[in-house]
Protein backbone atom coordinates (compact mmCIF):
# COMPACT_ATOMS: atom_id res chain seq x y z
CA UNK A 1 0.00 0.00 0.00
CA UNK A 2 2.71 2.57 1.24
CA UNK A 3 3.85 2.58 -2.75
CA UNK A 4 5.98 5.67 -2.85
CA UNK A 5 4.70 7.93 -6.26
CA UNK A 6 8.63 8.99 -6.77
CA UNK A 7 10.43 6.58 -9.10
CA UNK A 8 12.36 4.21 -7.74
CA UNK A 9 16.31 5.00 -7.34
CA UNK A 10 17.19 1.44 -7.95
CA UNK A 11 14.97 0.77 -10.82
CA UNK A 12 16.37 4.37 -11.88
CA UNK A 13 20.06 2.98 -11.92
CA UNK A 14 19.09 -0.09 -13.41
CA UNK A 15 17.81 1.23 -16.22
CA UNK A 16 21.29 4.05 -16.53
CA UNK A 17 23.73 1.10 -16.18
CA UNK A 18 21.27 -0.76 -19.13
CA UNK A 19 21.41 2.80 -21.02
CA UNK A 20 24.82 3.34 -20.52
CA UNK A 21 25.52 -0.47 -21.73
CA UNK A 22 23.58 -0.47 -24.72
CA UNK A 23 25.29 3.31 -25.65
CA UNK A 24 28.62 1.40 -25.36
CA UNK A 25 27.67 -1.57 -27.30
CA UNK A 26 26.18 0.63 -29.77
CA UNK A 27 29.46 2.64 -30.45
CA UNK A 28 30.73 -1.18 -31.08
CA UNK A 29 28.43 -1.62 -34.13
CA UNK A 30 28.33 -0.37 -37.65
CA UNK A 31 29.18 -0.96 -41.28
CA UNK A 32 32.67 -0.45 -39.72
CA UNK A 33 34.29 -3.06 -37.72
CA UNK A 34 36.05 -1.89 -34.42
CA UNK A 35 40.18 -1.54 -35.07
CA UNK A 36 41.20 -0.38 -31.99
CA UNK A 37 43.93 2.41 -33.42
CA UNK A 38 43.79 5.57 -33.70
CA UNK A 39 42.75 5.83 -37.06
CA UNK A 40 39.49 4.13 -35.99
CA UNK A 41 38.73 6.58 -33.06
CA UNK A 42 39.24 9.57 -35.18
CA UNK A 43 37.32 8.50 -38.23
CA UNK A 44 34.71 6.24 -37.21
CA UNK A 45 33.70 7.02 -33.52
CA UNK A 46 34.41 10.71 -32.65
CA UNK A 47 33.11 12.11 -35.39
CA UNK A 48 30.55 9.73 -36.70
CA UNK A 49 28.96 6.77 -34.21
CA UNK A 50 29.79 8.91 -30.45
CA UNK A 51 27.59 12.31 -31.69
CA UNK A 52 24.90 9.79 -33.66
CA UNK A 53 24.78 7.36 -29.98
CA UNK A 54 24.42 10.46 -28.13
CA UNK A 55 21.94 12.10 -30.10
CA UNK A 56 19.58 9.38 -30.79
CA UNK A 57 19.47 9.03 -26.59
CA UNK A 58 18.74 12.85 -26.15
CA UNK A 59 16.17 12.83 -28.71
CA UNK A 60 14.11 9.83 -27.62
CA UNK A 61 14.29 10.92 -24.11
CA UNK A 62 12.77 14.13 -25.11
CA UNK A 63 10.23 12.08 -27.59
CA UNK A 64 8.79 10.13 -24.44
CA UNK A 65 9.17 13.24 -21.62
CA UNK A 66 7.07 15.42 -23.80
CA UNK A 67 4.50 12.67 -24.91
CA UNK A 68 3.91 12.00 -21.15
CA UNK A 69 3.70 15.61 -21.09
CA UNK A 70 0.83 16.30 -23.83
CA UNK A 71 -1.12 13.59 -22.56
CA UNK A 72 -1.32 14.63 -19.09
CA UNK A 73 -2.08 18.52 -20.19
CA UNK A 74 -4.83 17.45 -22.85
CA UNK A 75 -6.07 14.79 -20.48
CA UNK A 76 -5.80 12.55 -24.12
CA UNK A 77 -4.31 9.35 -23.94
CA UNK A 78 -3.95 9.79 -28.37
CA UNK A 79 -1.42 12.41 -27.99
CA UNK A 80 2.09 12.78 -29.24
CA UNK A 81 4.60 15.16 -29.17
CA UNK A 82 4.02 16.49 -32.73
CA UNK A 83 0.51 16.68 -32.38
CA UNK A 84 0.98 20.42 -31.98
CA UNK A 85 2.28 21.10 -35.44
CA UNK A 86 5.88 21.44 -34.31
CA UNK A 87 7.32 18.89 -36.53
CA UNK A 88 5.20 19.99 -39.73
CA UNK A 89 6.85 23.11 -39.12
CA UNK A 90 10.00 21.84 -39.03
CA UNK A 91 9.43 19.09 -41.88
CA UNK A 92 8.54 22.52 -44.15
CA UNK A 93 11.65 24.26 -43.00
CA UNK A 94 13.27 21.44 -44.51
CA UNK A 95 11.96 20.99 -47.43
CA UNK A 96 12.66 24.72 -48.32
CA UNK A 97 15.96 24.51 -47.33
CA UNK A 98 16.62 21.08 -49.99
CA UNK A 99 14.61 23.06 -52.20
CA UNK A 100 17.17 26.03 -51.94
CA UNK A 101 20.20 23.44 -52.59
CA UNK A 102 21.12 24.20 -48.87
CA UNK A 103 21.85 20.42 -47.95
CA UNK A 104 25.87 20.83 -48.80
CA UNK A 105 26.24 23.32 -46.26
CA UNK A 106 26.94 22.61 -42.81
CA UNK A 107 23.76 22.75 -40.63
CA UNK A 108 21.76 24.62 -43.51
CA UNK A 109 18.87 22.09 -43.57
CA UNK A 110 18.76 21.71 -39.81
CA UNK A 111 18.93 25.49 -39.22
CA UNK A 112 15.93 26.40 -41.44
CA UNK A 113 14.17 23.44 -39.93
CA UNK A 114 14.74 24.71 -36.40
CA UNK A 115 13.80 28.39 -37.31
CA UNK A 116 10.96 27.11 -38.71
CA UNK A 117 10.12 24.95 -35.81
CA UNK A 118 10.97 27.96 -33.93
CA UNK A 119 8.31 29.84 -35.84
CA UNK A 120 6.10 27.25 -35.27
CA UNK A 121 6.09 27.13 -31.21
CA UNK A 122 5.77 31.08 -31.32
CA UNK A 123 2.78 30.49 -32.96
CA UNK A 124 1.15 28.30 -31.27
CA UNK A 125 2.17 30.07 -28.22
CA UNK A 126 0.44 33.15 -29.20
CA UNK A 127 -3.18 31.08 -30.05
CA UNK A 128 -2.83 29.39 -26.43
CA UNK A 129 -2.08 33.22 -25.04
CA UNK A 130 -5.47 34.42 -26.49
CA UNK A 131 -7.71 35.41 -23.94
CA UNK A 132 -6.59 34.85 -20.26
CA UNK A 133 -7.63 31.17 -20.27
CA UNK A 134 -5.54 28.33 -22.45
CA UNK A 135 -8.25 26.04 -24.00
CA UNK A 136 -6.79 22.84 -24.23
CA UNK A 137 -9.09 21.52 -26.73
CA UNK A 138 -8.96 24.36 -28.90
CA UNK A 139 -5.10 24.59 -29.00
CA UNK A 140 -4.95 20.64 -30.15
CA UNK A 141 -7.35 21.37 -32.59
CA UNK A 142 -5.13 24.47 -34.02
CA UNK A 143 -2.20 22.01 -33.37
CA UNK A 144 -4.16 19.25 -35.79
CA UNK A 145 -5.22 22.05 -38.28
CA UNK A 146 -2.19 23.48 -38.69
CA UNK A 147 -0.01 20.35 -39.54
CA UNK A 148 -2.32 19.33 -42.16
CA UNK A 149 -1.72 23.01 -43.71
CA UNK A 150 1.91 22.51 -43.32
CA UNK A 151 1.85 18.80 -44.62
CA UNK A 152 -0.14 20.13 -47.58
CA UNK A 153 2.40 22.83 -48.08
CA UNK A 154 4.70 20.15 -48.67
CA UNK A 155 2.99 17.93 -50.68
CA UNK A 156 2.33 21.10 -52.89
CA UNK A 157 6.83 21.90 -52.73
CA UNK A 158 7.33 18.52 -53.70
CA UNK A 159 5.19 18.19 -56.87
CA UNK A 160 6.42 21.42 -58.09
CA UNK A 161 10.05 20.20 -57.49
CA UNK A 162 9.65 16.35 -58.53
CA UNK A 163 13.04 15.90 -58.42
CA UNK A 164 13.68 16.52 -54.97
CA UNK A 165 10.90 14.64 -53.61
CA UNK A 166 12.98 11.65 -52.61
CA UNK A 167 15.38 13.89 -50.56
CA UNK A 168 12.67 15.86 -48.77
CA UNK A 169 10.50 12.67 -48.19
CA UNK A 170 13.62 11.13 -46.56
CA UNK A 171 13.81 13.98 -44.12
CA UNK A 172 10.90 14.20 -43.22
CA UNK A 173 11.27 10.16 -42.13
CA UNK A 174 13.82 11.09 -39.87
CA UNK A 175 17.31 10.12 -39.46
CA UNK A 176 20.33 10.08 -36.86
CA UNK A 177 22.45 9.33 -40.12
CA UNK A 178 23.96 12.93 -40.17
CA UNK A 179 24.12 13.40 -36.50
CA UNK A 180 26.83 15.71 -35.99
CA UNK A 181 28.72 17.12 -32.66
CA UNK A 182 26.56 20.09 -33.46
CA UNK A 183 23.42 18.46 -33.24
CA UNK A 184 24.12 17.19 -29.81
CA UNK A 185 25.25 20.41 -28.35
CA UNK A 186 22.54 22.15 -29.95
CA UNK A 187 20.05 19.39 -28.32
CA UNK A 188 21.47 18.37 -25.40
CA UNK A 189 21.22 21.38 -23.63
CA UNK A 190 17.85 22.12 -24.31
CA UNK A 191 17.02 18.73 -23.07
CA UNK A 192 18.28 18.90 -20.33
CA UNK A 193 16.38 22.21 -18.75
CA UNK A 194 13.06 20.82 -20.53
CA UNK A 195 12.99 17.87 -19.37
CA UNK A 196 14.03 19.36 -15.80
CA UNK A 197 11.27 21.36 -16.33
CA UNK A 198 8.75 18.84 -16.77
CA UNK A 199 10.09 16.50 -13.97
CA UNK A 200 9.70 19.45 -11.73
CA UNK A 201 6.39 19.93 -12.12
CA UNK A 202 5.41 15.98 -12.02
CA UNK A 203 2.95 16.31 -9.37
CA UNK A 204 0.99 19.32 -10.96
CA UNK A 205 0.92 16.99 -14.06
CA UNK A 206 -1.24 14.40 -12.10
CA UNK A 207 -3.28 17.03 -10.73
CA UNK A 208 -4.23 17.78 -14.32
CA UNK A 209 -5.20 15.01 -15.48
CA UNK A 210 -8.38 14.94 -12.82
CA UNK A 211 -9.51 18.18 -14.55
CA UNK A 212 -8.45 21.64 -15.06
CA UNK A 213 -10.80 23.04 -12.38
CA UNK A 214 -10.14 20.33 -10.09
CA UNK A 215 -6.66 21.03 -10.24
CA UNK A 216 -7.05 24.69 -9.52
CA UNK A 217 -8.94 24.04 -6.64
CA UNK A 218 -6.62 21.71 -5.18
CA UNK A 219 -3.87 23.98 -5.86
CA UNK A 220 -2.41 24.40 -8.82
CA UNK A 221 -1.98 27.59 -10.75
CA UNK A 222 -3.23 25.80 -14.08
CA UNK A 223 -2.73 28.15 -16.48
CA UNK A 224 1.22 29.53 -15.21
CA UNK A 225 2.01 25.35 -15.30
CA UNK A 226 0.40 24.65 -18.55
CA UNK A 227 2.25 27.44 -20.18
CA UNK A 228 5.32 26.75 -18.51
CA UNK A 229 5.32 23.14 -19.71
CA UNK A 230 3.89 24.06 -23.07
CA UNK A 231 7.07 26.39 -23.88
CA UNK A 232 9.63 23.82 -22.64
CA UNK A 233 7.99 21.17 -24.22
CA UNK A 234 7.77 22.40 -27.81
CA UNK A 235 10.73 23.92 -27.55
CA UNK A 236 12.54 20.35 -26.96
CA UNK A 237 10.56 18.96 -29.46
CA UNK A 238 11.81 21.91 -32.07
CA UNK A 239 15.17 21.23 -31.24
CA UNK A 240 14.86 17.56 -31.75
CA UNK A 241 12.81 17.23 -34.39
CA UNK A 242 15.14 19.71 -36.70
CA UNK A 243 18.22 18.06 -35.74
CA UNK A 244 16.55 14.28 -37.09
CA UNK A 245 13.70 14.52 -38.50
CA UNK A 246 9.98 13.14 -37.51
CA UNK A 247 10.03 9.99 -35.33
CA UNK A 248 7.05 8.76 -34.99
CA UNK A 249 5.57 6.69 -32.33
CA UNK A 250 8.67 6.85 -29.48
CA UNK A 251 6.31 9.72 -27.94
CA UNK A 252 3.12 8.44 -28.17
CA UNK A 253 3.89 4.72 -26.80
CA UNK A 254 6.70 4.52 -24.34
CA UNK A 255 4.98 6.94 -21.96
CA UNK A 256 1.65 4.19 -22.30
CA UNK A 257 4.04 1.07 -21.89
CA UNK A 258 5.48 2.74 -18.90
CA UNK A 259 2.07 3.45 -17.37
CA UNK A 260 0.75 0.10 -18.28
CA UNK A 261 3.91 -1.27 -15.93
CA UNK A 262 4.67 1.69 -13.48
CA UNK A 263 1.10 3.06 -12.94
CA UNK A 264 -0.15 6.54 -13.62
CA UNK A 265 1.54 8.57 -11.44
CA UNK A 266 3.74 11.04 -13.76
CA UNK A 267 6.88 11.40 -10.45
CA UNK A 268 7.35 7.76 -11.87
CA UNK A 269 5.84 8.57 -15.43
CA UNK A 270 8.32 10.88 -16.69
CA UNK A 271 11.60 9.83 -15.34
CA UNK A 272 10.55 6.03 -16.50
CA UNK A 273 10.02 7.53 -19.96
CA UNK A 274 12.82 9.44 -20.46
CA UNK A 275 15.23 6.42 -19.86
CA UNK A 276 12.84 3.74 -21.18
CA UNK A 277 12.66 6.14 -24.61
CA UNK A 278 16.45 6.81 -24.66
CA UNK A 279 16.85 3.16 -24.76
CA UNK A 280 14.41 2.35 -27.19
CA UNK A 281 15.52 4.79 -29.71
CA UNK A 282 19.00 4.23 -29.56
CA UNK A 283 18.46 0.32 -29.67
CA UNK A 284 16.03 0.85 -32.95
CA UNK A 285 18.64 3.25 -34.42
CA UNK A 286 21.61 1.42 -33.91
CA UNK A 287 19.48 -1.64 -35.56
CA UNK A 288 18.64 0.42 -38.46
CA UNK A 289 22.15 1.24 -39.62
CA UNK A 290 23.35 -2.50 -38.09
CA UNK A 291 20.65 -4.98 -39.81
CA UNK A 292 21.34 -4.22 -43.70
CA UNK A 293 25.19 -2.70 -43.25
CA UNK A 294 26.39 -0.73 -44.86
CA UNK A 295 22.40 0.28 -46.37
CA UNK A 296 20.38 2.07 -43.31
CA UNK A 297 16.52 1.45 -42.70
CA UNK A 298 14.91 4.18 -42.13
CA UNK A 299 14.75 4.24 -37.62
CA UNK A 300 11.30 5.16 -37.91
CA UNK A 301 9.95 2.20 -39.38
CA UNK A 302 11.94 0.12 -36.68
CA UNK A 303 10.45 2.09 -33.61
CA UNK A 304 6.89 1.17 -35.25
CA UNK A 305 7.85 -2.30 -36.06
CA UNK A 306 9.54 -3.19 -32.74
CA UNK A 307 7.44 -1.27 -30.71
CA UNK A 308 3.94 -2.05 -31.86
CA UNK A 309 3.68 -5.85 -31.23
CA UNK A 310 5.71 -5.28 -27.50
CA UNK A 311 2.89 -2.64 -26.58
CA UNK A 312 -0.13 -4.85 -27.72
CA UNK A 313 1.59 -7.57 -25.44
CA UNK A 314 1.36 -5.31 -22.81
CA UNK A 315 -1.91 -4.20 -23.35
CA UNK A 316 -3.03 -7.79 -23.49
CA UNK A 317 -1.02 -9.12 -20.52
CA UNK A 318 -2.58 -6.17 -18.32
CA UNK A 319 -6.11 -6.67 -19.53
CA UNK A 320 -5.58 -10.26 -17.88
CA UNK A 321 -5.32 -8.59 -14.61
CA UNK A 322 -8.59 -6.93 -14.32
CA UNK B 1 -15.71 34.94 6.82
CA UNK B 2 -17.24 34.46 3.43
CA UNK B 3 -18.53 37.72 2.36
CA UNK B 4 -20.36 37.99 -1.04
CA UNK B 5 -20.61 41.69 -2.67
CA UNK B 6 -22.40 42.77 -5.50
CA UNK B 7 -21.78 39.48 -7.68
CA UNK B 8 -22.49 39.40 -10.91
CA UNK B 9 -21.98 37.53 -13.21
CA UNK B 10 -22.86 37.48 -17.13
CA UNK B 11 -21.65 35.54 -20.40
CA UNK B 12 -21.88 37.54 -23.29
CA UNK B 13 -25.01 39.48 -23.18
CA UNK B 14 -26.53 36.40 -20.69
CA UNK B 15 -26.13 37.38 -16.67
CA UNK B 16 -26.58 34.64 -14.88
CA UNK B 17 -25.93 35.99 -11.41
CA UNK B 18 -26.91 39.90 -10.20
CA UNK B 19 -26.00 41.55 -7.61
CA UNK B 20 -25.86 38.76 -5.02
CA UNK B 21 -24.85 40.00 -1.76
CA UNK B 22 -24.42 37.94 1.43
CA UNK B 23 -22.43 36.93 4.53
CA UNK B 24 -21.91 33.45 4.68
CA UNK B 25 -22.34 32.49 8.28
CA UNK B 26 -19.53 30.51 10.05
CA UNK B 27 -19.76 27.08 10.91
CA UNK B 28 -22.82 26.82 9.37
CA UNK B 29 -24.13 24.97 6.62
CA UNK B 30 -25.32 27.07 4.44
CA UNK B 31 -28.02 25.51 1.50
CA UNK B 32 -27.33 27.00 -1.92
CA UNK B 33 -30.78 26.61 -3.55
CA UNK B 34 -32.83 27.18 -6.41
CA UNK B 35 -33.90 25.82 -9.76
CA UNK B 36 -31.74 24.46 -12.34
CA UNK B 37 -29.83 27.35 -13.82
CA UNK B 38 -30.38 29.95 -11.79
CA UNK B 39 -26.76 30.53 -11.13
CA UNK B 40 -25.86 28.05 -8.14
CA UNK B 41 -22.87 26.28 -10.14
CA UNK B 42 -21.94 29.90 -10.78
CA UNK B 43 -21.84 31.36 -7.32
CA UNK B 44 -19.58 28.29 -6.16
CA UNK B 45 -17.35 28.68 -8.56
CA UNK B 46 -16.57 32.49 -7.97
CA UNK B 47 -16.10 31.35 -4.32
CA UNK B 48 -14.34 29.10 -5.06
CA UNK B 49 -11.84 31.43 -7.17
CA UNK B 50 -12.42 29.48 -10.86
CA UNK B 51 -14.31 32.07 -11.74
CA UNK B 52 -13.75 36.05 -11.79
CA UNK B 53 -17.09 37.68 -11.36
CA UNK B 54 -17.61 40.29 -13.57
CA UNK B 55 -19.04 42.97 -11.11
CA UNK B 56 -18.51 42.56 -7.22
CA UNK B 57 -16.13 40.71 -5.20
CA UNK B 58 -15.85 37.51 -3.14
CA UNK B 59 -14.12 37.68 0.19
CA UNK B 60 -12.62 35.16 2.53
CA UNK B 61 -10.77 36.71 5.49
CA UNK B 62 -10.75 40.01 4.35
CA UNK B 63 -8.83 39.22 1.31
CA UNK B 64 -9.92 38.91 -2.43
CA UNK B 65 -10.56 35.53 -3.35
CA UNK B 66 -8.40 36.48 -6.73
CA UNK B 67 -5.62 37.90 -4.49
CA UNK B 68 -4.61 34.59 -3.11
CA UNK B 69 -2.26 32.52 -4.83
CA UNK B 70 -4.08 29.19 -6.17
CA UNK B 71 -1.72 27.31 -3.24
CA UNK B 72 -3.00 29.24 -0.23
CA UNK B 73 -6.66 29.05 -1.84
CA UNK B 74 -6.44 25.62 -1.95
CA UNK B 75 -5.47 25.01 1.81
CA UNK B 76 -9.20 27.64 2.84
CA UNK B 77 -11.42 26.39 -0.10
CA UNK B 78 -12.08 22.72 -0.88
CA UNK B 79 -14.68 22.35 -3.83
CA UNK B 80 -16.72 19.10 -4.56
CA UNK B 81 -17.97 19.12 -8.19
CA UNK B 82 -20.99 17.74 -9.94
CA UNK B 83 -19.46 15.64 -11.95
CA UNK B 84 -16.25 13.54 -11.12
CA UNK B 85 -13.51 13.76 -13.88
CA UNK B 86 -11.17 10.87 -14.14
CA UNK B 87 -9.76 9.62 -17.04
CA UNK B 88 -6.55 7.66 -16.24
CA UNK B 89 -6.11 5.11 -13.58
CA UNK B 90 -5.41 6.48 -10.52
CA UNK B 91 -6.64 4.02 -7.32
CA UNK B 92 -9.31 5.78 -5.26
CA UNK B 93 -6.36 6.31 -2.24
CA UNK B 94 -3.93 7.92 -4.60
CA UNK B 95 -6.94 10.14 -6.07
CA UNK B 96 -7.66 11.25 -2.28
CA UNK B 97 -3.72 11.72 -1.73
CA UNK B 98 -4.13 14.24 -4.27
CA UNK B 99 -5.89 16.55 -2.14
CA UNK B 100 -2.67 16.78 -0.33
CA UNK B 101 -1.31 18.57 -2.76
CA UNK B 102 -1.78 22.43 -1.32
CA UNK B 103 0.45 21.39 2.10
CA UNK B 104 3.09 19.04 0.10
CA UNK B 105 6.21 20.85 -1.64
CA UNK B 106 7.05 19.84 -5.14
CA UNK B 107 9.94 17.68 -4.63
CA UNK B 108 8.47 16.09 -1.24
CA UNK B 109 7.48 12.84 -0.83
CA UNK B 110 3.74 11.93 1.43
CA UNK B 111 4.41 12.61 4.56
CA UNK B 112 3.22 9.99 7.74
CA UNK B 113 0.61 12.70 8.73
CA UNK B 114 -0.37 12.65 4.88
CA UNK B 115 -1.32 8.94 4.69
CA UNK B 116 -3.01 9.20 8.00
CA UNK B 117 -5.29 11.84 6.81
CA UNK B 118 -6.35 10.29 3.99
CA UNK B 119 -7.33 6.77 5.60
CA UNK B 120 -9.37 9.09 8.19
CA UNK B 121 -10.93 11.21 5.67
CA UNK B 122 -11.82 7.82 3.48
CA UNK B 123 -13.24 6.23 6.68
CA UNK B 124 -15.49 8.82 7.13
CA UNK B 125 -16.93 8.71 3.57
CA UNK B 126 -16.63 5.05 4.11
CA UNK B 127 -14.85 4.25 1.28
CA UNK B 128 -11.59 2.98 2.52
CA UNK B 129 -12.48 -0.76 1.59
CA UNK B 130 -12.12 1.07 -1.87
CA UNK B 131 -8.85 2.21 -1.65
CA UNK B 132 -7.36 0.25 -4.45
CA UNK B 133 -10.13 0.49 -6.70
CA UNK B 134 -9.91 2.34 -10.13
CA UNK B 135 -12.31 4.79 -11.54
CA UNK B 136 -13.93 2.27 -13.97
CA UNK B 137 -14.49 -0.16 -10.84
CA UNK B 138 -16.15 2.29 -8.78
CA UNK B 139 -20.17 3.02 -9.30
CA UNK B 140 -21.40 6.89 -9.68
CA UNK B 141 -21.95 6.94 -5.52
CA UNK B 142 -18.82 5.43 -4.44
CA UNK B 143 -16.82 7.96 -7.21
CA UNK B 144 -18.98 10.73 -5.49
CA UNK B 145 -17.47 9.59 -1.80
CA UNK B 146 -14.34 9.46 -3.09
CA UNK B 147 -14.49 12.97 -4.22
CA UNK B 148 -15.60 14.01 -1.11
CA UNK B 149 -13.49 12.55 0.96
CA UNK B 150 -10.49 14.46 -1.81
CA UNK B 151 -11.68 17.58 -0.81
CA UNK B 152 -12.11 16.27 3.06
CA UNK B 153 -8.43 15.67 2.73
CA UNK B 154 -7.41 19.13 1.80
CA UNK B 155 -9.10 20.06 5.36
CA UNK B 156 -9.91 23.59 4.74
CA UNK B 157 -11.71 25.82 6.63
CA UNK B 158 -14.59 26.43 4.12
CA UNK B 159 -16.20 23.29 2.24
CA UNK B 160 -18.05 24.14 -1.29
CA UNK B 161 -20.21 21.05 -2.40
CA UNK B 162 -21.71 21.06 -5.89
CA UNK B 163 -24.84 18.62 -5.16
CA UNK B 164 -22.53 16.03 -3.77
CA UNK B 165 -25.61 13.87 -3.00
CA UNK B 166 -27.76 13.93 -6.02
CA UNK B 167 -26.13 10.84 -7.18
CA UNK B 168 -26.25 9.07 -3.48
CA UNK B 169 -28.58 6.47 -2.50
CA UNK B 170 -30.67 7.38 0.57
CA UNK B 171 -28.51 5.79 3.39
CA UNK B 172 -25.57 7.06 1.65
CA UNK B 173 -26.88 10.62 1.30
CA UNK B 174 -27.34 10.80 5.26
CA UNK B 175 -24.13 9.53 5.85
CA UNK B 176 -22.63 12.57 3.69
CA UNK B 177 -25.22 14.86 5.63
CA UNK B 178 -24.48 13.77 9.14
CA UNK B 179 -20.82 13.98 8.18
CA UNK B 180 -21.20 17.43 7.53
CA UNK B 181 -23.13 18.16 10.58
CA UNK B 182 -20.42 16.22 12.85
CA UNK B 183 -17.50 18.59 11.16
CA UNK B 184 -18.92 21.66 12.84
CA UNK B 185 -16.20 23.54 12.52
CA UNK B 186 -16.25 23.76 8.51
CA UNK B 187 -18.35 26.60 6.53
CA UNK B 188 -20.40 24.55 4.06
CA UNK B 189 -21.82 25.90 1.35
CA UNK B 190 -23.78 23.17 -0.52
CA UNK B 191 -26.06 22.95 -3.49
CA UNK B 192 -28.89 20.53 -2.96
CA UNK B 193 -32.66 20.06 -4.57
CA UNK B 194 -33.90 17.99 -1.65
CA UNK B 195 -36.44 20.30 -0.12
CA UNK B 196 -36.43 18.37 3.46
CA UNK B 197 -33.48 16.94 3.55
CA UNK B 198 -31.96 20.67 3.03
CA UNK B 199 -34.76 21.40 6.00
CA UNK B 200 -33.39 18.97 7.99
CA UNK B 201 -29.73 19.40 8.20
CA UNK B 202 -28.71 22.67 6.72
CA UNK B 203 -28.56 25.57 9.42
CA UNK B 204 -28.98 28.46 6.29
CA UNK B 205 -30.62 29.27 2.88
CA UNK B 206 -29.50 31.16 0.42
CA UNK B 207 -32.26 30.87 -2.10
CA UNK B 208 -31.41 32.05 -5.65
CA UNK B 209 -34.07 33.25 -7.96
CA UNK B 210 -33.47 34.33 -11.48
CA UNK B 211 -29.79 35.01 -10.66
CA UNK B 212 -30.89 37.07 -7.98
CA UNK B 213 -30.67 36.31 -3.75
CA UNK B 214 -34.59 35.88 -2.91
CA UNK B 215 -33.77 35.22 0.59
CA UNK B 216 -31.09 34.81 2.86
CA UNK B 217 -31.46 33.41 6.46
CA UNK B 218 -31.87 30.72 8.53
CA UNK B 219 -33.44 27.80 6.29
CA UNK B 220 -36.58 27.18 8.57
CA UNK B 221 -37.83 31.08 8.03
CA UNK B 222 -36.68 30.36 4.35
CA UNK B 223 -38.10 27.21 2.64
CA UNK B 224 -42.17 28.95 2.98
CA UNK B 225 -44.62 27.55 0.73
CA UNK B 226 -44.80 31.61 -0.21
CA UNK B 227 -41.24 31.42 -1.71
CA UNK B 228 -41.54 27.28 -3.03
CA UNK B 229 -44.25 28.87 -5.14
CA UNK B 230 -41.91 31.56 -6.44
CA UNK B 231 -38.90 29.79 -7.29
CA UNK B 232 -39.79 26.95 -8.18
CA UNK B 233 -43.50 27.55 -9.05
CA UNK B 234 -44.91 24.47 -6.85
CA UNK B 235 -47.47 24.24 -4.27
CA UNK B 236 -46.79 22.70 -0.88
CA UNK B 237 -47.73 23.13 2.20
CA UNK B 238 -46.20 22.40 5.45
CA UNK B 239 -47.45 19.57 7.64
CA UNK B 240 -45.32 18.29 11.30
CA UNK B 241 -42.11 20.22 9.83
CA UNK B 242 -41.84 18.77 6.65
CA UNK B 243 -42.57 20.28 3.59
CA UNK B 244 -45.81 18.00 1.19
CA UNK B 245 -46.28 19.05 -1.90
CA UNK B 246 -49.51 19.31 -3.55
CA UNK B 247 -50.85 18.03 -6.86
Amino acid sequence: MKRSGRANPWIMLLLGVLLLAAMAGSCLLGAVDVEWNSEWLQRILLPLRLPRVLLSVVVGAVLSVCGAAYQSIFRNPLTDPYVLGVSSGASLGAAVAILLGLEATLWGVSGLALAAALFTVWLIYRIASIGNRMHTTTLLLTGVCLTLLISALISFLMVLNQEKMDSIIFWTMGSFGSASWTDVALTAPVAAVGIGVVLWYGRDLNLLLAGSEAAQSMGVDVERVKRVLLLFTTLMVAFAVSSCGVIGFVGLIVPHAVRLVAGPDNRKVVPYSMLCGALFVLVCDTLARYLLRPAELPVGSITSIIGAPLFIYLLYKNKKSY
Amino acid sequence: MIELQHITVGFGDKEILHDVGAGIEPGCITAVMGPNGCGKTTLLRCIGGLLQPSGGQVLIDNKRVQDYTPRALAQKVAFVRQQAQTDFEFSAFETVLMGRNPYQHRLQNESQADWDIVEQCMRQTGTWHLRFAKPGQMSGGELQRVMIARALAQQTPVLLMDEPVSNLDIAHQLDVMRLLRKATEKTVLIVIHDLNLALQFCDRLLLLHQGSALYHGPIAAGLTPDNIRTVYGVDTHMAEGRIIFDY
